[in-house]
């Protein structure tokens, strides 16, 4: 047996990327085999215009690729490797599917062109996403977003029982990506390095014509058709707003794993299915963001969570706090702090409210949302309320906002 | 072909250039505001030398308690039940401090989870034993943190005091220290008969304010809380519902007796209670604003009855100095079971906390053990801190400070002074085991 096989290295690399993308608490190590794909970052660096240190990973796969064409769907996709079993456990002949044109490039370049311009198209397809997002389902507690996020990567697998290696070769825009690549090494190598013996397609110029144009304009109008969220909810601190985040997030789910108190959930609101399956969170269980975390902002491999200092945290409002004083203790004239005693931010005050009644008061501009002061408080007297646009601090717009 | 691969050029270019502008991604804080220096250059203080004289000496005892509060009282009786000669020394005219004269009447927390996550009594010893009695005498309510009636508790004390042969002498205030080198002696006391000594072989700082760890030349800190000022309302029974017009309003706690009513008082935050000028300010403030509030009281339809029984004898303070001892007991040993081998007796928890990221609410909180080590201050030799400025950290200042804790560690202190007297050893020295089979003797509950 010889473990440098492809087959085994694919193996082994399936069992790496199972472990890091299911919801053990991992810390930053969470969902990093998502950052492998060149093609969920160039998306995210197009439309964003920036970078991690953590997308060394897709560049390194990037550039191999370049040279070794597929090399990444032979030696390292686990999506890949389900999909080949699967083709080889279903009865079919592959002569229907020979017939359907390779999809998977053009997907790939319209993609990246209507990135640049405002909208990361086919992100969604990206196999990792795919394959991240199954797992992230077994982080949260059930809803029809939770069930879509974990029926992916299943139906793609039971397709390959009656259409055997469909995605791979057809659909896969990170495997389209891969071979456009190697279209464009060998381009250059003719026509720049005038080397004589290789052989070039016909329609590279085509293709990347009409797919880019198309994408470019796609990019500019998509956008102004989707339809503002119409229910505002919460999103994890320095979140990209509204359709921006919904169009980039991948779905991955790494955010929901990573968050130490469990309060980000797959958002399935019935009014907003742009937004479906994106993080939201959620104060329902009385968790609430905590102080000395900022990995959601770590593992996004998008930038849709942009990544952030713990001193940062203190402006980077999730929603705002919202307090019915009749129920307060303190208007009982109970002995109770707890609200104020817990706020990292300094936001809550106990002040006179009327001769010796004390009440809690709030500063808004120093309550970022974050629920501590709701959790703790023995009676309901304290509810988070979203922010009107759901949000980021003014850092983030600057970062990514310039451009529209 | 010409034009297609120029817009091909275009594009890979195009994508080049955008990651040739691509910048890091990641949001920094503001710097760290550097807070601004204190601009106020304060006048040095004009000071004047008061004449050496000599100071009767009215007592040599075993065990010296200054202050008769909670932890005082349960110091004294302690220590005198013990074996040890006893004197207490109280600056007001009753026992029982904030919990009485301070009109705080609920003894926090008597029960706490244990690790069977069973909800169960934790406080007995004294602390079980005056409840026990004020319940006897129909003046408490509640089985759980029991709600007494504060001249009644100042009865109990006083009883309790003579019967296991306290010397007590009120109306006294402790003024000084008498050290020699870092080891306490006694000390000054100050009243009508002038300024006398009281002599001890182990002193109990029981003042609340750390009084005397401060004479001593301990370190300590100094925690800003808030202050407030209790009061009581009368005629609560006589309140006419049925009137028109009638609207409820917020009239504090039922206490044992039917007609009156105790009303707490937060208060403002971050005040200095160990400023006199600051205190009596407050206390001008709050006599004023209790008096209007209960005006206004008297003028909603029903009401017109109600009235105000007393504003507390003794301010509020909640915290002021807290002592650097042996050991600085911690949240976390609060909420995780935390063993100690000398443990001198167990509390409970009466608030909600988020601990770690998880909300723990007050009816989960765990008892928790509370070392000897925590009473030793750090330097000064013979002496012992009880009550709410023992050595913890700030984050677990709402469960130390309750009267509860103070009576357990007030308990604890005055045992080990007896034993250390009667031994002849320095506090620090004292035998462990020994003080845990004198505190099981006593009643104390260690689980
Ligand atoms: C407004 C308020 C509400 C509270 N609510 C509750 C509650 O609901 N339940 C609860 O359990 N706890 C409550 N507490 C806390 C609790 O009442 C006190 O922390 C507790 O009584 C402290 O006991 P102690 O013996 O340490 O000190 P204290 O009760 O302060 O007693 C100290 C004693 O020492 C005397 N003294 C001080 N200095 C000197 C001196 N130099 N010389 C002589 N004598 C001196 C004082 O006169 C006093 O009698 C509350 C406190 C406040 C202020
Ligand atoms: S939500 Fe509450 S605890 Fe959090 S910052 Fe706002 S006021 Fe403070
Ligand atoms: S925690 Fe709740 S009850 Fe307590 S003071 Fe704050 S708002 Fe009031």
């Amino acid at each position: 047996m010889n473990l440098t096989k492809p087959k085994y290295i694919r193996r082994v690399s399936t069992v790496v990327a199972v472990l890091l993308a299911l919801p053990l608490q991992l810390g930053i190590f969470t969902g990093l085999y998502m950052w492998l794909s060149p093609f969920a970052m160039l998306n995210s660096l197009f439309l964003l215009k920036s970078m991690v240190w953590l997308n060394i990973l897709g560049w390194s796969i990037l550039l191999v690729s370049f040279f070794r064409n597929r090399w990444f769907c032979r030696y390292m996709c686990p999506v890949g490797l389900g999909c080949d079993s699967f083709s080889k456990w279903g009865k079919h002949s592959r002569a229907f599917v020979k017939k359907i044109p390779r999809l998977g490039r053009w997907l790939a370049l319209l993609s990246l062109a209507a990135a640049l311009t405002g909208i990361p198209f086919f992100i969604l397809l990206d196999p990792l996403s795919v394959f991240n997002g199954f797992f992230a389902a077994f982080a949260s507690d059930i809803s029809l977003a939770v069930i879509v996020s974990f029926i992916g990567l299943p139906v793609l697998l039971i397709i390959h029982l009656f259409l055997p290696g469909i995605w791979c070769g057809k659909l896969c825009p990170l495997g389209g990506l891969f071979d456009e690549l190697s279209t464009w090494r060998k381009w250059i190598a003719k026509t720049l390095l005038k080397k004589k013996n290789i052989s070039t397609e016909q329609n590279v110029g085509r293709r990347m014509f009409i797919a880019s144009g198309t994408g470019l304009l796609a990019g500019v109008f998509i956008p102004s058709l989707l339809h503002a969220e119409r229910k505002q909810f919460f999103r994890p601190p320095a979140s990209l707003r509204g359709n921006l985040f919904n169009t980039l997030c991948v779905r991955c789910g790494s955010c929901i794993k990573a968050c130490p108190s469990d309060i980000i959930i797959h958002h399935s609101g019935k009014k907003n299915l742009t937004a479906w399956m994106t993080p939201e969170i959620s104060f329902e269980n009385k968790g609430y963001c905590l102080e000395d975390c900022n990995l959601c902002g770590t593992v996004c491999p998008t930038g849709s969570i942009s990544p952030f200092t713990l001193n940062a945290k203190k402006k980077l409002f999730i929603g705002s706090i919202n307090i019915r004083l009749e129920d307060c203790l303190l208007s009982d004239f109970k002995e109770c702090d707890r609200c104020k005693s817990v706020c990292s931010y300094d936001a809550i005050q106990i002040v006179a409210s009327q001769n010796i009644m004390m009440k809690p008061l709030a500063d808004l501009n120093k309550c970022v949302g974050c629920g501590a002061c709701a959790a703790v408080c023995p009676t309901e007297t304290i509810s988070m309320i979203p922010l009107k646009k759901t949000t980021s601090s003014e850092e983030v717009s600057q970062n990514t906002y310039e451009f529209f | 072909m010409k034009r297609r691969d120029f817009v091909t050029r275009i594009i890979v270019a195009g994508s080049a250039l955008s990651m040739g502008v691509s910048c890091g991604r990641k949001i920094e804080g503001d710097q760290q505001e550097t807070p601004a220096p204190l601009s106020e250059a304060t006048e040095p203080q004009r000071t004047i030398t008061e004449p050496a004289r000599e100071i009767p000496v009215i007592a040599e005892t075993d065990v010296l308690v200054i202050g008769g509060g909670p932890a005082g009282v349960a110091a004294a009786i302690a220590a005198s039940r013990a074996g040890a000669e006893t004197y207490l020394v109280e600056r007001y005219n009753h026992l029982g401090g904030l919990w009485t004269g301070g009109l705080v009447l609920p003894l926090l927390s008597t029960h706490a989870v244990d690790k069977q996550k069973r909800r169960k009594q934790v406080i007995y010893g004294l602390g079980g034993e005056m409840a026990q009695r004020l319940f006897d005498m129909e003046m408490a309510i509640h089985e759980v943190n029991p709600i007494i009636d504060p001249e009644a508790g100042k009865y109990i004390l006083d009883e309790m005091i003579v019967e296991s042969g306290v010397k007590m002498l009120y109306h006294s205030w402790g003024v000084n220290a008498i050290m020699e080198g870092n080891t306490i002696k006694g000390v000054f006391i100050e009243s009508k008969s002038g300024r006398q000594a009281v002599l001890a072989k182990v002193v109990i700082d029981c003042t609340g304010d750390g009084d005397v760890f401060h004479w001593a030349g301990d370190s300590y800190e100094t925690m800003n809380y808030h202050i407030g000022l209790v009061h009581r309302l009368g005629n609560i029974d006589r309140i006419d519902k049925n009137k028109p017009g009638y609207k409820k309003m917020p009239l504090g706690q039922p206490t044992p007796i039917p007609s009156v009513n105790w009303v707490n008082m937060h208060g403002l935050n971050d005040q200095d209670g160990i400023d006199m000028q600051n205190l009596s300010q407050l206390q001008l403030q709050y006599r004023k604003e209790i008096w209007e509030s209960v005006e206004r009281i008297k003028k909603v339809p029903g009401h017109e009855n109600v009235f105000l029984l007393d504003t507390a004898s003794q301010m509020g303070v909640r915290m002021s100095r807290i002592v650097e001892g042996e050991y600085k007991l911690t949240l976390e040993d609060t909420m995780t079971f935390k063993q100690f081998d000398d443990v001198i007796g167990i509390s409970g928890a009466w608030t909600s906390m988020l601990y770690k990221g998880n909300k723990v609410l007050a009816y989960e909180r765990p008892l928790w053990q509370i070392p000897y080590r925590s009473l030793l201050p750090k330097k000064t030799e013979n002496l012992l801190v009880a009550g709410r400025c023992f050595c913890f950290e700030q984050a677990l200042v709402e469960d130390t400070r309750i009267i509860g804790t103070c009576l357990i560690t007030g308990h604890g202190a005055g045992a080990a002074a007896a034993i250390a007297a009667n031994d002849r050893v320095t506090v620090r020295e004292i035998d462990r085991q020994k003080l845990r089979k004198t505190l099981e003797e006593q009643n104390v509950w260690f689980g």
